[in-house]
C-alpha cells in the first residue's frame, strides 16, 4: 500500500515536470531566438544557442516602431480604464448590495447582458458610435467602452453584501454620508477584491487587440499589441523570427515580470474573480 | 442568520415611506454611469445589429440605406456569393475550434489542478509555467507559435527533422493549420481555468475526505466519490467562459495567416473583422455578428440548463 502511494506521488510528479516543461518551452525558444544572430536560424548548428549573444534583434525592432508611444498608451489605455472602473464599479455594486429600489432586478439584468454579449463582439456598431463622438483616433475610444463593467459591479456586490451592516449603522449615527462611508468602511474592507479586478482588467486590456486597431489610425495612440502586429506584418516572415521574437518579449515583459514577482496574488485574484 | 435574511435586514432602514426624493433618486444616481455605458455599448449596438442587419448600404455615401429583408442571411448561406463562399466552412471552424479546445483544455485544467494541489517542492515554478501563457497577448502568443511552427526554420520541424522526419506545413497545409490554431489555444487557456479549479479544489472541506478516509476510501475512490462531484460547479463555470473566450479568441489569426489556406483556419468573429473596412459590406457585417451573438447565447444558456437539471437529479 505504502509502496503503491509513494510510486503514485513520484508519477504525479513526474507529470507535472513534463507537463510545465512543455508548457514554458515556447517562451524559453522566443527568449534564446530574440538573443540568437540573425544569420544562424535555429535550423543551422546548435538548436540552443547561437555562436554569440547578440542585441541586433532587439536593435532592429525597436526600429521598426515608435516603441515609447505604443508603452505610454497602453498604460493610459489600462490606467484610465482602471480608474473610472474603480468608481463605476463601486457606485453600482453598492446600490446593488445595500440599497433596495424600483427595477432593482431588472437593472441588474440590463447590466449583465455586458456579459453574455461581449463589447469584442459588436466592433462595427462600436465604431460607428466612436466615429459620431467625433472620437475616431483618439486614446478616448479605446477607454470608453470598457468604463463599465458589468463583471466588477457583480464582484463588488457580493463583497460589499459580506460586510457586516452594522459597521455602516455606527458609522451613519456617528453622521458620517456616504462618501466617507464608502471611503473608511467598504473600500479598506474589500481591498482584495479590489486587487483581484484590478489584475483581471489590466491583463485583458493590456492584451487587446481587435479593438484598438480598429478605432485608431495613427501610430503614436495605437498601443503595444497593434506594433507587435506591425512588427509581424513587416518582418520578412522565415528569416527574421529572432526580430519577431525580440519585438514579443518587449511587449510581453512587463507583465510577465509582474506575475513572477506578485505570483501568488494573481493567482488568487484571478480565482477569486471568477467563483463568486 | 442565513444570507436572506441578512439581506433583508440590511435593505430594511432604506424603505422608508416617507423618504426624501433626493434619498429615492441616489440609488438610481449609483448605477447610472454603469448603466448608461452597458446601454450605450452593448445594448443598443445590439439592437441595431439585429435592425441594421436587414438593410444594405449603398455604395454612395448620401444614399440612404436600403431595407433588404433576410437578403443579407441568404448571401451568407449562398456558396456562389462571394461573402457566403467560405461562410459556413468559417462557421464549421468556429465551432470546431470552441469544442475541441474545451473538450481537452477543461479536463486538462482539472488535471493540472489536482497535480499542483498537493506538497510539491518548487511549486512556484510548477505554477509559473503553466499560467504564465494566459498572460500573453494572445497576438505575442501567436508570434511565438508562428515560429515554432514555421514551416523552414521553426523549432519542431527543426526537430522532426534531426530525427529524419519529414516535417509538417502547419500553417500551410489546409488540412493542418485549424489544429494548430487549436493547440495554441489549448496551450494558452489551460492554466487559466486551471486556477478557476485550484480554487474550487481549496474549497473542499477537509473533512469530507477524513470521513472518506474512515470509510477506507483509497486515493481513486476519494477522487471520484469526493472531489469530481463537488467540482461540478467550478466545471459549469469553466465551461461556460471557456466557451465565451473561445468563440472571441481570435486575434492569434493576425499572425497565423489571417484565416488562410483559403480559409481553412478562419474563425467567425475574425472574418467580421476582416470584412469591416468595405463599408458598403456592413449588412453582412451586421448578419454574421447576430449569428454570433446567437451563437454565444445558445452556448451559454445550454450549459446552464444541463448542470443546473443535472443538479436537481440528485
Amino acid at each position: 500500500m505504502n509502496k503503491r502511494r509513494s510510486l503514485a506521488r513520484i508519477s504525479a510528479t513526474v507529470i507535472t515536470m513534463i507537463a510545465s516543461g512543455v508548457w514554458l518551452l515556447p517562451l524559453i525558444f522566443a527568449v534564446l531566438v530574440s538573443f540568437r544572430p540573425r544569420a544562424e536560424p535555429i535550423s543551422v548548428g546548435n538548436i540552443f544557442f547561437g555562436s554569440t549573444i547578440t542585441f541586433e534583434n532587439y536593435a532592429s525592432a525597436l526600429a521598426v516602431a515608435p516603441w515609447a508611444w505604443h508603452y505610454f498608451t497602453t498604460l493610459i489605455f489600462v490606467v484610465g480604464v482602471l480608474v473610472v472602473q474603480f468608481i463605476t464599479v463601486s457606485m453600482a455594486g453598492y446600490a446593488f448590495a445595500r440599497l433596495k429600489f424600483f427595477g432593482r432586478g431588472f437593472l441588474l439584468f440590463l447590466i449583465l447582458l455586458q456579459i453574455m454579449i461581449p463589447t469584442a463582439v459588436l466592433l462595427v456598431q462600436n465604431f460607428a458610435t466612436i466615429r459620431e463622438l467625433g472620437l475616431f483616433d483618439t486614446r478616448w475610444a479605446l477607454m470608453l467602452p470598457y468604463w463599465g463593467s458589468a463583471f466588477g459591479v457583480l464582484l463588488l456586490r457580493q463583497t460589499f453584501r459580506d460586510i457586516p451592516y452594522e459597521l455602516e449603522e455606527a458609522a451613519r449615527i456617528d453622521g458620517a454620508n456616504w462618501s466617507q462611508i464608502m471611503r473608511n468602511i467598504y473600500i479598506p474592507l474589500s481591498i482584495p477584491s479590489y486587487v483581484a479586478f484590478a489584475l483581471v482588467s489590466i491583463s485583458s486590456h493590456w492584451n487587446e487587440f481587435l479593438w484598438p486597431f480598429i478605432v485608431t489610425r495613427t501610430e503614436e495612440v495605437r498601443p503595444l499589441t497593434v506594433g507587435l502586429n506591425k512588427l509581424y506584418q513587416t518582418s520578412d516572415v522565415g528569416a527574421v523570427y529572432g526580430q519577431l521574437m525580440a519585438g514579443t518579449i518587449i511587449v510581453i515583459a512587463p507583465l510577465v515580470i509582474l506575475f513572477i514577482l506578485f505570483q501568488r496574488r494573481f493567482i488568487e485574484s484571478f480565482a477569486s474573480s471568477g467563483i463568486k | 442568520m442565513t444570507a436572506q435574511q441578512t439581506a433583508q435586514r440590511t435593505t430594511r432602514t432604506d424603505h422608508i415611506p416617507g423618504k426624501s426624493l433626493r434619498a429615492r433618486l441616489f440609488p438610481y444616481l449609483l448605477v447610472a454611469p454603469t448603466l448608461i455605458l452597458v446601454i450605450a455599448f452593448t445594448i443598443l449596438p445590439a439592437i441595431h445589429t439585429v435592425i441594421d442587419s436587414l438593410y444594405t448600404i449603398p455604395r454612395s455615401a448620401t444614399d440612404p440605406p436600403e431595407y433588404v429583408g433576410l437578403q443579407n442571411y441568404a448571401d451568407l448561406f449562398n456558396p456562389n456569393h462571394f461573402i457566403g463562399s467560405n461562410f459556413v466552412l468559417i462557421v464549421g471552424n468556429t465551432l470546431l475550434f470552441a469544442f475541441n479546445t474545451v473538450i481537452i483544455a477543461v479536463p486538462l485544467a482539472l488535471l493540472f489542478a489536482l497535480l499542483l494541489n498537493r506538497r510539491v517542492r518548487g511549486m512556484a515554478v510548477w505554477r509559473f509555467s503553466l499560467f504564465y501563457p494566459a498572460l500573453l497577448p494572445l497576438i505575442g502568443a501567436a508570434s511565438i507559435w508562428a515560429f515554432l511552427f514555421s514551416d523552414q526554420v521553426g523549432l519542431i520541424n527543426t526537430v522532426l527533422r534531426s530525427f529524419g522526419q519529414r516535417g509538417i506545413n502547419w500553417l500551410g497545409d489546409p488540412n493542418v493549420v485549424l489544429w494548430a490554431v487549436i493547440v495554441i489555444n489549448i496551450w494558452k487557456q489551460t492554466g487559466y481555468f486551471m486556477i478557476f479549479y485550484l480554487a474550487g479544489l481549496q474549497n473542499i472541506p477537509k473533512d469530507y475526505y477524513e470521513a472518506a478516509e474512515l470509510d477506507g476510501a483509497n486515493e481513486r475512490q476519494k477522487l471520484i466519490r469526493v472531489t469530481l462531484p463537488l467540482l461540478r460547479r467550478t466545471t459549469l463555470f469553466v465551461l461556460v467562459i471557456a466557451f465565451t473566450f473561445a468563440f472571441q479568441t481570435v486575434e492569434q489569426l493576425q499572425v497565423l495567416g489571417q484565416g488562410d489556406p483559403g480559409g481553412r483556419s478562419n474563425l467567425l468573429l475574425y472574418y467580421i473583422f476582416q470584412t469591416i473596412p468595405e463599408r458598403r459590406n456592413w449588412g453582412y457585417v451586421n448578419a454574421m455578428t447576430v449569428i454570433l451573438v446567437l451563437i454565444l447565447l445558445a452556448f451559454t444558456i445550454t450549459n446552464f440548463v444541463f448542470f443546473e437539471r443535472r443538479q436537481e437529479d440528485e
